[in-house]
């Protein structure tokens, strides 16, 4: 599509936002859900039974998009399916940036007449130029010009991640999931059935925004494979892509073709495909997630080596099986490190050959200039590229509910040695008998900056795939 | 005849598998070791060319309509003389008349026997979304039971070539397992890149398997090779 890329710069930071076909029955979603919008938002509607409800929500209503008197940089529309091809030849004599159908009844039905009606819209947008996100698709959510595809979904503080998702409800959650765990949106599309615009197309977009530090795709298959290469390919050169695929099992391609009536590929063929890109794998919403703070709040490095640090002995012993099986290595220190650990280690119940077994040492909190110390000397260490952290949140739970400043002095530590030392730092508070204080933790320590896993298997494989990233861009391996 | 020639006469012939000396002989035309196979169409010939080669030699059926040679005892390998290569010959030629009586026999391949080495197995299949996707693995059990082998889609560069041997679980055994000699890692990584741009080459071959290859310590070299063309369109 010509001119595609600048059209998208439009829609994307939209100063005008239209809603078509928006109904009291659907409980007026995209109206609230643009109630945020920092712009200027219109409605079209044309049913005088639905205008009064609209207007109540002081939205200026019109009757058609061509009475506006204002150019409209992105639409989303809602119209019943056999309306939508009239509504998208509408967008296109507009002019409009680029419209969302949220619309659905099309190809992921497998019958022919939604079929037949999606090749319509297609070719109704293809020739006027129109870029068309979906069919049966949430369209796009800007959190800094609170432009949502739910009223759930937090405004105001853009996050450094663009999101192309292939599924509403995953497009919605991650705004959300993430959100609390401190990792937000740039840009995020929902892209439906991807009739006209498909994953490279956003992905070209992304890749040259520069409110996006990291790409996250979730994806049930393309329509391209070798367009799809190309551009993750040159994504992946300028930032991070971590790619969540679904429908990997012969059953889940099965519910894919209902869903966006996308091809399946064999689950070989497309992690190859990804990694030869030079993208990464993520498997679930929570292991997306946990990528992404790898790769945010982790200063990037290439070293494999870890400085493991744990505060009692079976959890010394697990954490090391963990970060060992991940595919890192967990090194015996220096003679210097030893030197200095000799010197104030407490060794009843306690050890320090790394992993460092360190209750004990740091009074489970009460001794902080042990704690830091500890830090400074694994940072100081060259066999110790990585360092990671048990918070004990099991034991510490009670202390930190009836004290919270005490979880405060904590981060305060950790911050700093986060801010000082060049070696991605990772935190694990497991969840527990308190586990709504342990995830309330775990939020605080994400709003510090500091990468917060669930537990050490999770931090491990999440902080593995971002020094696999690092060393890849190094030219390493 | 030339590497144009070999695919162009398949075609006239109206066929789109190339038989093994066929397809070695446009490989080997593009770079790629392989161990050479010629065809003998009379006895005399078989043994003017396992002398040629060297003994021991094999010999396997050749046959448009043949795909699985030794099914219908159409190979023997490890033929030590020529008395050995002459019975051989009649045995596989009669043995493929007698199990498929209307298929046309060409003659029969000679290629000198190959030193065992590692068993490797480089394959392309065509992905109907990425297109050419070049396969490499260990040969044998672990290819065919557990499916350790890695992809990656054509053109790959060096960095793939690597990354790929290095994808599948099997590939301490390609590093020197248990005080075997390693295998030549460079020339496998040459051999994947060769066949790259081979199938970058020829849009019209739609499958290709070398199993197996065997890896030396100093070398790499296709024993058997398989060439599928895209079925003409009309």
């Amino acid at each position: 599509m010509p001119d595609l890329q600048s059209k998208l710069a439009r829609a994307f930071r939209p100063r005008t936002v239209a809603v078509i076909g928006d109904k009291r029955a659907m409980g007026y979603l995209w109206l609230r859900s643009m109630s945020t919008f920092t712009g200027k938002l219109y409605s079209v509607q044309i049913d005088p039974d639905e205008i009064p409800g609209i207007e109540e929500l002081g939205v200026p209503n019109f009757p058609s998009l061509a009475e506006i008197p204002d150019e409209i940089d992105y639409a989303v529309c809602s119209v019943p399916r056999t309306i939508a091809p009239r509504i998208i030849a509408d967008c296109a004599a507009k002019g409009v940036g680029a419209v969302a159908l949220f619309t659905s009844g099309f190809a992921e039905t497998g019958e022919a007449e939604g079929a037949e009606l999606q090749a319509e819209i297609g070719r109704i947008a293809r020739e006027a130029g129109l870029p068309l996100i979906g069919p049966n698709c949430m369209g796009l959510y800007n959190p800094r010009l609170g432009v949502r595809q739910s009223a759930e979904q937090p405004t105001g503080e853009a996050g450094p991640v663009g999101l192309i998702s292939q599924s509403g409800t995953h497009a919605i959650n991650f705004g959300l999931n993430g959100a609390a765990q401190g990792i937000r949106v740039s840009t995020s599309i929902s892209i439906g059935n991807a009739e006209v615009l498909d994953i490279p197309d956003y992905l070209d977009y992304l890749a040259a925004d520069p409110e996006t530090q990291v790409i996250a795709i979730y994806a049930e298959g393309v329509k391209d494979g070798r367009r799809f290469f190309e551009s993750l390919r040159r994504a992946s050169k300028a930032k991070p892509v971590v790619v969540w695929k679904g429908g990997v099992t012969e059953a889940g391609a099965r519910a894919i073709a209902s869903h966006t009536a996308a091809l399946a590929t064999p689950n070989a063929v497309w992690n190859a495909v990804v990694k030869q890109a030079g993208a990464i794998t993520a498997e679930s919403m929570d292991d997306l997630i946990d990528v992404l703070k790898a790769l945010l709040f982790c200063k990037p490095g290439t070293g494999r080596g870890m400085g493991l640090m744990a505060m009692t002995g079976g959890q010394s012993v697990v954490i090391t099986d963990a970060f060992v099986r991940a595919g890192l290595e967990v090194p015996l220190l220096t003679a210097a490190s030893y030197e200095k650990l000799a010197s104030f280690f407490n060794i009843i119940g306690g050890s320090y050959r790394n992993p460092l077994d360190m209750g004990g040492t740091i009074g489970f909190g009460g001794q902080p200039q042990h704690l830091e110390r500890l830090l400074q000397i694994l940072d100081e260490d060259e066999h110790v590229d990585a360092i990671a952290i048990e918070l004990a949140s099991g034991f510490m739970a009670r202390r930190w509910q009836a004290d919270p400043a005490s979880l405060d002095s904590l981060l305060d530590l950790l911050q700093a040695h986060r801010e000082r030392s060049a070696k991605p730092f990772v935190t694990v508070l497991h969840p527990g008998h308190l586990e709504d204080v342990a995830s309330q933790a775990r939020a605080r320590v994400g709003e510090r900056g500091l990468a917060a896993f669930a537990s050490f298997e999770r931090a491990a494989a999440a902080l593995r795939r971002a020094i696999d990233y690092w060393r890849q861009q190094e030219g390493l391996d | 005849m030339t590497n144009a020639g070999i695919i162009d006469r398949a075609r006239q012939q109206g066929r789109t598998v190339l038989s093994e000396v066929e397809a070695k002989q446009l490989l080997a035309e593009a770079g790629i070791a392989v161990v050479e196979a010629r065809l003998a169409k009379e006895r005399d010939e078989a043994v003017a060319l396992a002398k040629e080669f060297g003994y021991p030699v094999a010999l396997k059926i050749v046959s448009p309509q043949i795909t699985h040679k030794s099914d219908v005892g159409g190979v023997q390998l490890n033929l030590g003389t020529a008395e050995e290569v002459t019975a051989a010959f009649d045995a596989i030629v009669a043995a493929a008349k007698r199990a498929a009586p209307d298929a046309p026999i060409e003659g029969v391949s000679v290629q000198r026997m190959a030193e065992p080495g590692i068993e490797v197995i480089v394959g392309m299949t065509m992905d109907a979304q990425f297109g050419p996707v070049l396969m490499f693995g260990l040969g044998g059990v672990l290819v065919e039971v557990l499916k350790d082998v890695a992809f990656r889609v054509v053109p790959i560069t060096a960095r793939d070539a690597r990354q790929m041997m290095r994808d599948i679980q099997g590939f301490p055994i390609l590093q020197g397992y248990r005080g075997q000699e390693p295998a030549d890692l460079e020339a496998l990584e040459a051999l994947l890149l060769k066949l790259s741009a081979f199938i970058e080459e020829h849009a019209e071959v739609t499958e290709l398997d070398l199993n197996p290859v065997f890896a030396y310590p100093n070398s790499a070299v296709a024993v058997d090779a398989r060439i599928v063309l895209a079925a003409p369109t009309a």
